[in-house]
C-alpha cells in the first residue's frame, strides 16, 4: 500500500435508506493531527467509528499501516477512542478505569500499577484515584477518558468531540493540552469536531465533510485562503465570509462582475472566470477582515470599486469591532479596529481587498478563483 | 410554603399510608386475637384478650385455638410448607432473573428475535393462569412433576421470566452503548464486557427485578394449589388449610400471613440499598 498510515478507500456506510458516508478517500500520515470538520450528521463520527471498528463499512476498505483491517475486530485494532460523553465505567474507581485496558491485556500487576500511577501523575488525577468515576467533575472525567485510552499506547487515537461539554475558557486550555500531548506522544490523531475554530487551531490538516462526502482536505491556512467551494467558504472563519450574488458580463474586451449599480473590473481574470463559470451567475466572496474602510485601503495603496453601505449594527469586541453594513438590501459584515469611528446609521465607504476576494459558481458552488485579483 | 399547606400535605401523606397499611395492621391485630374476637362487632384494633395461640397452633396443630375445644385444626404443621416455600421461591427467582438478564441483553444489544419474540413472551401473562392449569396438569402427570418442588420451580421460572426479561431490558437499555464500546476498544471480549461492565451497571435493576419476581413467586396460590397436594405445598396453600368444621380459622390464617411476610420484608430491607443505587442510575450522563 501507499505511504499513508491510515488509508480509506471508497468508504461507504449506509444505515437502511440513509447514506451516512459516501465514497470517502483519505490518507492520514503517521504522527498527523487530522480534524474531521462538518455540521452534525455529516458522517464524520460514522467515519471515525468505522476506523475504530465499531461500525462495519457497507463498501470500501480501511488500511492501517498497509494492512487491510476491515475484518479485524475492534479489540485487535489497537486503536484508542475517546467518546463524546467519555463513556467512563461509572461503577469503577478512577484507578480501575485507568487500569482496565491493561488488565484485559493481562499485563503483570506491577506494570499496571506503574503505568496507572504514571498516567495519573501526568493527568493530575493522583488525588482522585480512589474516587468513583460517577463522582468526578467534567474536566476530571475528560482526563480519565483520555488516560484510560492512552494507557494502552494505541497506534491511533480517535477523538469524538471530546471538548463539547466544557465551558469556553476550559475548552481553550484543553485544546492546547491535547495538541501538546499529541506532539509529545507522536501519535496519529483523528479529531472530530463541528467547531471550525477548534479544527483551525488544532489540526495539521482538516477534512471538511458535508452530507457524507469529502468537501476539501487541506491545511487550516489553505482552507481559509483557498476554500474550494461555497460550503467551505461559509463554514470556515468567524464571522463568516460575506457572499454577494453577482453577474458576470463582457463589455468589449473588458469584463465585469455586476451587482445592481456596482461593478468590479475583472478583466485580468476573465480567462479564469470563463474557464470555470457555467452560466453568468456567480457569488463574490470577501471575508469581513478584508472589507476595508476606504481611507485604510488608500493608505495601503489598494484600489478597487468603492462601495457605500449604511451601518446597521456595531458589535465592539476587545480589539476589534464587527460592523454590519447594508449595501442596498444585502447585509455584509466587516471587522475593523476598535478605534475606527463608526456608529449606527453612518454611511461608510469600503473597498473589498482586491487580492483577497473569492469567486464561486452559483450553480455548482465550486470556487473559480481565490484571492488572485 | 405556609404552615397550613405543609400540614395538609402531611395529612394527605398520612391518609395514603393508612389506606395502604390498614389491611396489614388488621391482619397483625387478628393474629393476636382469640376466636371470639375474630368477627366481634364493633371491631377493635388492639385485641382485648391478646393470645399467642394462633401462632402456636401453626406448629402444633393439635392444640385447640384459644383454648376453645371445638377449634382444633386438621392442618399439617406449617414447617413443611415453610421449607417448601423457602426452597421454591428463591430458586425460581434466581433462575428467572438469570435467564431474564441474558435474554434481555440479547434482545437489547443484538436485537435477538426482532420485535415479535420479546412481545410474544408476554403472552404467558395475557391468559388467565387457570387457562394453563389443565393442559399443564396433563403434562405434569406424564412427567411425574406433580407435587414436587422441581415442578413448581420450573413453573414459576417459566411464568415470571417474561417479567424479568422486560424489566431487565429496561435497565440494560439504560446503559449507554458507548460504555460497552469503550471496553471493547480497550480489548475486552464480549463476555468480559457483559460481566465486568454491563452486569455491575445494572446491579440495582437486577435487585429490583429479583425482589419483584420473588414476591410473585412467594405469594403464588393458584398453581401451587392445583399442582401440589402434600409434599410440595407452599405457604399460600397452607393458609387455605385452616378451615375447621365450625368455619374458617381467621386467627391462624392471619398468624401465618404475618409469618410468611417476614422473609419478604427482610429481603426487601436487604435489597433496599441496591434499589437506591439502581434508581439513581440516571446519574449516568448520556
Amino acid at each position: 500500500m501507499g505511504e499513508g498510515f491510515i488509508i480509506l478507500k471508497g468508504l461507504r456506510k449506509e444505515f437502511g435508506e440513509l447514506v451516512a458516508v459516501e465514497d470517502l478517500e483519505l490518507e492520514v500520515e503517521e504522527g498527523e493531527f487530522l480534524c474531521f470538520l462538518g455540521p452534525s450528521g455529516c458522517g464524520k463520527t460514522t467515519t471515525l467509528r468505522m476506523v475504530a471498528g465499531l461500525e462495519i463499512p457497507t463498501a470500501g476498505d480501511i488500511f492501517l499501516r498497509g494492512e487491510r483491517i476491515n475484518d479485524l475486530p475492534p479489540q485487535r485494532r489497537n486503536v484508542g477512542f475517546v467518546f463524546q460523553n467519555y463513556a467512563l465505567f461509572w461503577h469503577m474507581t478512577v484507578h480501575d478505569n485507568l487500569a482496565f485496558g491493561l488488565m484485559v491485556r493481562r499485563a503483570p500487576r506491577s506494570e499496571i500499577e506503574r503505568e496507572v500511577g504514571e498516567m495519573a501523575r501526568w493527568l493530575e488525577l493522583e488525588d482522585l484515584l480512589e474516587t468513583k468515576a460517577s463522582r468526578l467533575d467534567l474536566s476530571a472525567m475528560q482526563r480519565v477518558a483520555l488516560g484510560r485510552t492512552l494507557v494502552t499506547r494505541p497506534q491511533v487515537l480517535l477523538l469524538d468531540e471530546p471538548l463539547n461539554n466544557f465551558r469556553p475558557a476550559l475548552r481553550e486550555i484543553m485544546r492546547g493540552e491535547l495538541k501538546r500531548l499529541q506532539k509529545q506522544l507522536g501519535s496519529t490523531m483523528i479529531y472530530v469536531t463541528h467547531d471550525q475554530e477548534e479544527a483551525m487551531t488544532m489540526g495539521d490538516r482538516i477534512l471538511v465533510m458535508s452530507a457524507g462526502r469529502k468537501v476539501q482536505l487541506a491545511t487550516p491556512r489553505e482552507l481559509y485562503r483557498q476554500p474550494n467551494s461555497l460550503f467551505v467558504a461559509g463554514f470556515i472563519g468567524r464571522p463568516p465570509m460575506n457572499l454577494l450574488e453577482v453577474t458576470y458580463a463582457r463589455e468589449g474586451d473588458r469584463a465585469f462582475l455586476r451587482k445592481g449599480e456596482l461593478a468590479w473590473d475583472v478583466t485580468l481574470l476573465r480567462h479564469a472566470i470563463e474557464g470555470g463559470l457555467r452560466g453568468e451567475k456567480a457569488v463574490l466572496g470577501v471575508r469581513p477582515e478584508h472589507v476595508l474602510p476606504v481611507e485604510e485601503a488608500e493608505r495601503r495603496g489598494l484600489k478597487d470599486t468603492v462601495v457605500t453601505g449604511k451601518v446597521d449594527l456595531v458589535q465592539p469586541l476587545a480589539r476589534k469591532k464587527i460592523v454590519d453594513l447594508f449595501i442596498d438590501d444585502t447585509l455584509i459584515k466587516m471587522v475593523v479596529s476598535s478605534d475606527f469611528p463608526v456608529a449606527k446609521d453612518d454611511q461608510v465607504e469600503v473597498v473589498f481587498h482586491p487580492q483577497e476576494t473569492h469567486l464561486f459558481d452559483k450553480e455548482t458552488e465550486r470556487a473559480i478563483y481565490n484571492g488572485l485579483s | 410554603m405556609t404552615l397550613i399547606g405543609q400540614a395538609s400535605r402531611w395529612l394527605g401523606a398520612l391518609a395514603i399510608c393508612l389506606v395502604i397499611l390498614l389491611p396489614v395492621v388488621w391482619v397483625l391485630s387478628i393474629s393476636f386475637k382469640p376466636p371470639q374476637e375474630w368477627l366481634a362487632y364493633p371491631p377493635t384494633i388492639i385485641p382485648v384478650e391478646p393470645t399467642t395461640s394462633n401462632y402456636i397452633v401453626l406448629f402444633q396443630p393439635g392444640n385447640p385455638v384459644g383454648g376453645v375445644a371445638a377449634m382444633v385444626s386438621s392442618a399439617e404443621p406449617v414447617t413443611q410448607a415453610l421449607i417448601n416455600s423457602l426452597i421454591i421461591a428463591p430458586i425460581a427467582t434466581a433462575a428467572s432473573v438469570l435467564i431474564g438478564f441474558f435474554a434481555a441483553y440479547a434482545v437489547s444489544r443484538y436485537r435477538v428475535g426482532g420485535t415479535f419474540m420479546p412481545f410474544f413472551t408476554l403472552t404467558t401473562r395475557m391468559f388467565p393462569p387457570v387457562a394453563f392449569a389443565v393442559p399443564l396438569l396433563v403434562y405434569y402427570r406424564m412427567l411425574g412433576l406433580i407435587d414436587t418442588q422441581l415442578g413448581l420451580i420450573l413453573m414459576y421460572t417459566a411464568f415470571t421470566v417474561a417479567f424479568s426479561l422486560w424489566m431487565m431490558k429496561g435497565f440494560i437499555d439504560g446503559v449507554p452503548r458507548h460504555i460497552e464500546e469503550a471496553a471493547v476498544l480497550d480489548g475486552a471480549s464480549p463476555w468480559r464486557v457483559l460481566f465486568t461492565i454491563t452486569l455491575p451497571l445494572v446491579r440495582g435493576g437486577l435487585a429490583a427485578t429479583a425482589l419483584f419476581v420473588f414476591i410473585l413467586n412467594w405469594t403464588e396460590f393458584l398453581f401451587a394449589l392445583v399442582f401440589t397436594s402434600r409434599e410440595a405445598i407452599t405457604i399460600p396453600v397452607q393458609v387455605s388449610h385452616y378451615v375447621g368444621a365450625v368455619g374458617r380459622f381467621y386467627g391462624p390464617q392471619a398468624a401465618l400471613g404475618i409469618v410468611a411476610s417476614i422473609p419478604v420484608v427482610v429481603a426487601g430491607y436487604l435489597i433496599q440499598r441496591h434499589l437506591v443505587t439502581g434508581f439513581t442510575f440516571g446519574l449516568v450522563r448520556e
